[in-house]
């Protein structure tokens, strides 16, 4: 099963994707929660905590730093620099936008 | 007075931006709000109907560019009479330019998107404030889509995925017109909570916002606090806040 969750800023997203990824994960399907957005808190609602949750490393951070050599296959990254969250989730952040960059449109 | 206001999504960007700028204009200044994101927000808190009260595709022109298509404003038009032939007036005169809004999946935005940029590139100047409001996260206040701004508002509500928010978005301090960024403590329910916006972001706080009921029951209505209940706490909350920074502006 695969699911994304979508909506408008603030209607509860995060809050519904935590939620699912612990209620499957209880369940006993293993799970990984994705946080697919450029600013990430998902762990937050995991319950990770805030200070675990701004310190998570990006995937795309990992890969643009060179650890694909590294880790070349998926779960090689999802391994690395993946986090366990409460209840066996398994937490990998994609991409994180956290710092000025040059303008795209 | 030029600002943008930035934050988490939920925070409450659009309704404060959208009453800031009436009150902005009720003390006199010719204000441009300029909403960037693509999905409708400040068009409420302005009280204005949800129309694209964008650029039309026929204000932007393409051209061939390193043998790649690029878009400018068509030949002639310049950002300041892009605004005056395309911006709507709220009934309190504020002028109101947003970018044009996603119409399902197969909608392409790129012309709008680019006329958009280019209009930010060549706003109108002396005389004119802009209140902007830009979309949650982070993604486009660090691609310069606020550029614009002498001042970045980040509207931070006591939570952690909000004070988390507003910690990296402290970092727009790093933009290339060195902007001031200070914080808005938003849906505050005691005095702490202000206290706790200031120390979890590292911003200094221009002002708070009450938890207030009333901007609910707009938000249902789906119209703007100021014309539901003009006299609502947080209405009152953003008058101050137009103040405070006035006062600023004016002491710098």
């Amino acid at each position: 099963m695969k699911i994304a969750v979508v909506g408008k800023g603030g209607s509860g997203k995060t809050t519904t994707s935590a939620v699912l990824a612990r209620t499957f994960a209880r369940s006993g399907a293993s799970t990984l929660a994705l946080d697919c957005d450029s600013n990430p808190n998902l762990g937050i609602s995991l319950g990770l905590g805030e200070d675990a949750t701004e310190q998570l490393v990006s995937v795309r951070d990992a890969v643009d730093a060179g650890e694909q050599e590294h880790a070349s296959t998926p779960d090689d990254l999802l391994e690395r620099f993946g986090v366990d969250a409460p209840d066996g989730v398994r937490l990998a952040v994609v991409t994180a936008i956290q710092n000025p960059q040059p303008g795209c449109p | 007075m030029r600002v943008g206001f930035v934050g988490k999504g939920g925070a409450g960007k659009s309704s404060v931006a959208g009453t800031f700028a009436r009150l902005l204009a009720g003390t006199g200044e010719r204000v441009l709000a300029l909403d960037s994101d693509p999905m409708p927000g400040l068009a409420f808190s302005l009280g204005v109907d949800q129309s694209d009260a964008g650029l039309p595709d026929s204000a932007v022109e393409d051209y061939e560019h390193d043998g790649r298509t690029a878009y400018r404003l068509r030949s002639g038009l310049s950002g300041t009479a892009a605004v005056e032939q395309y911006a709507a007036r709220t009934r309190d005169g504020v002028y109101f330019l947003q970018l044009g809004k996603a119409h399902g999946p197969r909608w392409s935005n790129t012309r709008q998107h680019f006329g958009f940029q280019r209009v930010l590139d060549d706003l109108p100047g002396d005389g004119w404030s802009v209140v902007g409001d830009l979309p949650g996260g982070t993604r486009q206040p660090f691609l310069t889509w606020g550029r614009y701004a002498a001042t970045f508002l980040v509207v931070v509500e006591p939570t952690p995925a909000s004070l988390l928010t507003g910690r990296r978005l402290a970092g727009l301090t790093g933009m290339p017109q060195s902007p001031r960024v200070l914080a808005i403590a938003n849906k505050v329910r005691e005095p702490a909570d202000a206290e706790l916006v200031a120390e979890r972001t590292g911003l200094e706080v221009l002002g708070a916002v009450p938890y207030d009921p009333a901007l609910g029951e707009a938000d249902r209505l789906g119209r703007a606090v100021l014309d539901v209940d003009p006299d609502a706490p947080s209405v009152a909350a953003v008058r101050s806040l137009v103040q405070a920074l006035q006062s600023r502006e004016e002491s710098a």
